[in-house]
């Protein structure tokens, strides 16, 4: 029920992101770049063929909170950030799976359905306070998995990737 | 008979105990396996729990990570290059490193990777060598600038940090890889352990199904042998019962060959009686008439009984005065009771709640008959009692019969064998009074039929009291009754008479003679059938059982002709009044049903019921009215067989007699001797009876309850002279 709710409202907010986006072209990024989308057609393209998106920007964006354990981490800790599928919109990407690039080039591949059908975030902010490359920054993929324990293992581990750099889209 | 099934139940008895301890077993196996299941499913809980990053992948990354700044410091310092793209990418290798490092250093982060020794101190000398690097790259970030220097400086810090992490990486590789040997033995040996309860659970399964599948066959052989018994047996019980009906049938042979030669007595016996005899051979014929009416009343019982063993004596219940039928039965043993010495006391209630009940009145008489006639014959100057009462229990009303006596009375020992066929009270008994020991079987057999039930109670030397019930079925029409044969003069009838017993045909064609009838004989069904053919007849008596051709074949092919001839009445004559035979004649187209013996009063019973209607009323033969009916009757009786001057003679001789007798009773009175009057008024009694003075017989049983005086003598001689004169008149 409370799930249903909580897909319900994120719908909306997937929604009413898709108008944002279409109402006005994904601009220059103006601090430093913090994650680029690569994709074979990108329809909102803003540097040199790519989406380029600083922390403003991903911000600005519909997202949420969560509340979990992770075994990256110690004790509860909340991530926040936008949806995984706002920001692949804000960047006009479609296809069918991804690979998302850390710093040390250590890539993960992300089937499309996981941004689609879950709640995953590209979380900016660790209890509140922005990540360092120190702390896992600038960029964390995090997984529901305080809605769903069913996704804690192994298998969404190895796609929790941090310190993002770059997501590629393949058709 | 050997009994097969024996051994059977004792395999299955073994069977069934090796089955229990294979069960309890097989539960003892299940549990064991259940606790394994148990162990495992905690294995796997715990392995949840543990899920975390991979240690060793951590690890490797750590050491990777170093390796990769190192070679980025270590191609900076060889090029000489200080430009800001390598501090920024040097800055960014290291902050990797660091968090690298955060990584290993977290809480939940398994430091002894599954193994003995704890890598925590190792992490910690990395964490402090990572950690003393990083002034040297705060320094860099906030100047912005980098130095071949400072680069040297941290080469040579990595240098040794490479080291350290190698160590942990071999280390964790080799803890990791023991670990997941261990586990993976200790799961194998989970998988023995279950695998071999497993095995056992199969072999102890096994065994259940094969000790089942005997068990399964062992009660089906079983089964079978107890069917074969009750095949032997059930052929046993048809051998039985076919020697049982064998027995019946040759009982009820012997009765009919029996009763036809004794009909033959009693018949002849009772002919020569009409005849006027001298008194000497009348007595003795009277005799011989009572001694055969004895016999045919045990053969009855004797048949009954065999009836009643072979389930079927019958009972026919019918609208039924109770009253009437215990008077009758009083009644008719009132003289014997005299006989004897004894008083017989009747006490019916009044009025009577159910005067009318549904039972069957021949074998209820024959019931109170035998218990009366029972009373009488074992007690001896003393009172028999005959009660009728009406009792309201709540089953029910019941009619409660009670015969009670001042016999000789019946011992605790000796009340158990009443009611046993064959049984009584013992041996002495049958010596003194005589008797087939069957009366009482054959009675609890007709009250049960009834619905009754029977019961005594005695005491030696006080008396008996023998009692029945009897539900009441409640009815409320009488049928008709039977119109009284009117005594009168018969008319004359052509009657042709089917028997094959010589003597009995001539017993029977005498009587019918007498009764003034037209006799034709015939000596079997064919000349019957034939004759019934050729001949007018007004009646036919057909006997039941003949050679040749039977009765009811006879009766079946005479109402099978055409004409009115065919339409002759038959009237059955048989020896074996069973139910079934009353059908069969039904069936054949008989009018009438007459049980043997035959008797001059049967027989008129016959022609009175076949006579047309509209008959000659008697002619008035010009006596007066005054003279008591039961004389009328007597002499019309008398006189049918001798003829009117047969029965003057007859008077004459009364007379003549009656004189003389009152003469002795004179003498005998004066003397007072009393067996000699006693003797005296019963031969009066009798010859008054005889000639139909009732009245006189009655008071001449009457004065032998009381002192005889002369005035008394005078009554009768008074008595005598009154029928004289009325005679005269």
């Amino acid at each position: 029920m409370k799930t249903g709710y909580h897909s319900l409202v994120a719908a909306a907010m997937a929604v009413l992101a898709t108008f944002a986006g279409k109402a006005e072209a994904l601009e220059v990024p103006k601090g430093q770049v913090v994650l680029t989308v690569r994709a074979p057609h990108l329809t909102h393209a803003n540097v040199n063929g790519t989406a380029q998106f600083d922390l403003e920007m991903l911000e600005a964006l519909a997202g949420r909170t969560a509340t979990m354990e992770t075994p990256w981490t110690d004790g509860k800790v909340s991530f926040s950030g936008p949806f995984l599928r706002g920001v692949l919109e804000a960047a006009g990407a479609t296809g069918t799976a991804l690979k998302v690039r850390a710093l040390n080039d250590y890539a993960a591949e992300v089937p499309m359905e996981d941004a689609e059908t879950l709640d995953t975030i590209l979380a900016t902010r660790m209890n509140g306070q922005a990540m360092s490359v120190r702390n896992k920054g600038p960029l964390f993929l995090i997984y529901p998995f305080d809605k769903d324990q069913n996704l804690f293992n192994e298998k969404y581990f190895s796609r929790s990737v941090w310190q993002i750099k770059e997501i590629e889209v393949s058709e | 008979m050997t009994l097969r099934a024996a051994p059977g139940s004792d395999v299955i008895r073994r069977v069934s105990k090796a089955t229990a301890v294979l069960q309890v077993f097989a539960v003892v196996l299940l549990l064991g396996l259940a606790a394994i299941f148990v162990v495992i499913i905690q294995r796997y809980s715990t392995l949840q729990d543990g899920i975390r990053e991979n240690a060793l992948w951590s690890l490797y990354q750590l050491d990777r990570e170093t390796r990769k700044l190192h070679e980025g410091v270590h191609v900076a310092i060889v090029e000489g290059d200080e430009t800001n793209e390598t501090w920024r990418l040097a800055s960014q290798r290291y902050d990797i490193l660091y968090s690298r490092m955060n990584i290993v250093q977290q809480g939940h982060f398994d430091r002894k990777l599954g193994g003995e020794q704890d890598t925590g101190p190792m992490l910690d000398e990395i964490d402090a060598s990572i950690l003393k690097l990083e002034p040297i790259f705060d320094e860099i970030n906030r100047t912005g600038a980098i130095s071949i220097d400072a680069l040297r400086q941290v080469d040579a810090e990595l240098d040794v940090l490479m080291g350290k992490t190698e160590g942990v990486l071999v280390y964790a590789n080799t803890a990791v890889s023991a670990d997941r040997a261990e586990a993976r033995a200790a799961l194998l040996s989970l998988q023995l352990k279950s695998a071999g309860l497993v095995g056992l659970l199969v072999v102890s399964v096994g065994c259940l199904i094969f000790l089942l599948t005997r068990q399964l066959r062992s009660v089906r052989a079983a089964g079978l042998s107890f069917e074969r018994m009750a095949r032997d047996l059930r052929g046993s019980y048809l051998a039985a019962e076919a020697g049982n009906r064998a027995k019946s049938q040759f009982m009820a042979t012997m009765g009919h060959e029996i009763r036809t030669p004794l009909n033959a007595i009693l018949g002849t016996a009772e002919l020569m009686q009409l005849q006027p005899l001298p008194e000497k051979i009348d007595a003795g014929i009277g005799t011989i008439r009572r001694s055969g009416e004895a016999l045919l009343s045990i053969l009855n019982q004797v048949l009954d009984f065999a009836r009643s063993e072979d389930g079927k004596l019958t009972v026919e219940v019918q609208p039924t005065s109770v009253v009437d039928v215990v008077t009758a039965a009083v009644d008719m043993l009132r003289d014997r009771a005299i006989e004897n010495g004894n008083r017989i006391e009747l006490e019916i209630p009044s009025p009577h709640r159910f005067p009318v009940v549904e039972t069957d009145p021949t074998r209820l008489k024959q019931v109170l008959l035998n218990l009366i006639s029972n009373a009488i014959k074992f007690t001896e100057g003393g009172t028999v009692t005959v009660r009728l009462e009406e009792r309201l229990n709540l089953g029910g009303a019941r009619l409660h019969f009670e015969v009670i006596d001042t016999g000789i009375g019946i011992d605790e020992e000796g009340i158990r064998k009443l009611y046993q066929p064959f049984s009584q009270v013992d041996a002495s008994i049958n010596r003194r009074f005589g008797g087939t020991g069957l009366g009482l079987a054959i009675s609890k057999e007709i009250v049960e039929r009834l619905g009754g039930t029977v019961g005594v109670s005695s005491k030696k030397g006080v008396g008996s009291r023998f009692w029945f019930e009897l539900p009441v079925i409640e009815t409320t029409s009488l049928p008709a009754p039977a119109a009284v044969a009117t005594i009168g003069p018969l008319p004359t009838l052509r009657v042709l008479l089917v028997e094959d017993n010589r003597v009995n045909q001539q017993v029977a064609a005498g009587f019918l003679k007498h009764l003034g009838q037209n006799v034709d004989l015939a000596n079997d069904g064919f000349e019957a059938v034939e004759m019934a053919a050729k001949n007018d007849y007004d009646v036919i008596l057909m006997d039941m059982q003949m050679p040749n051709m039977d009765g009811v074949e006879a009766s079946t092919r005479i109402r099978a002709m055409s004409g009115p001839r065919s339409q002759t009445p038959i009237i059955a004559i048989t020896a074996n009044a069973s139910e079934d035979d009353r059908k069969r004649c039904a069936t054949a187209g008989m009018n009438g049903f007459q049980s043997k013996p035959i008797s001059v009063e049967k027989l008129r019973g016959v022609i009175q019921s076949i006579a047309p209607t509209g008959l000659p009323a008697p002619v008035d033969d010009g006596l007066p009215a005054m003279n008591e009916p039961s004389f009328e009757a007597r002499r019309q009786e008398i006189a049918e067989v001798l003829g009117e001057d047969g029965f003057a003679e007859l008077l004459a001789h009364f007379f003549d007699d009656a004189a003389m007798l009152v003469a002795a009773l004179e003498k005998a009175a004066q003397s007072g001797d009393g067996a000699t009057r006693d003797r005296l008024l019963h031969t009066l009694k009798g010859a008054a009876s005889n000639v139909g003075f009732q009245m006189l017989a009655d008071e001449c049983q009457d004065m032998r309850q009381r002192p005889l005086t002369v005035e008394t003598v005078t009554e009768i001689q008074s008595m005598i002279d009154d029928c004289r004169r009325r005679l005269a008149a």
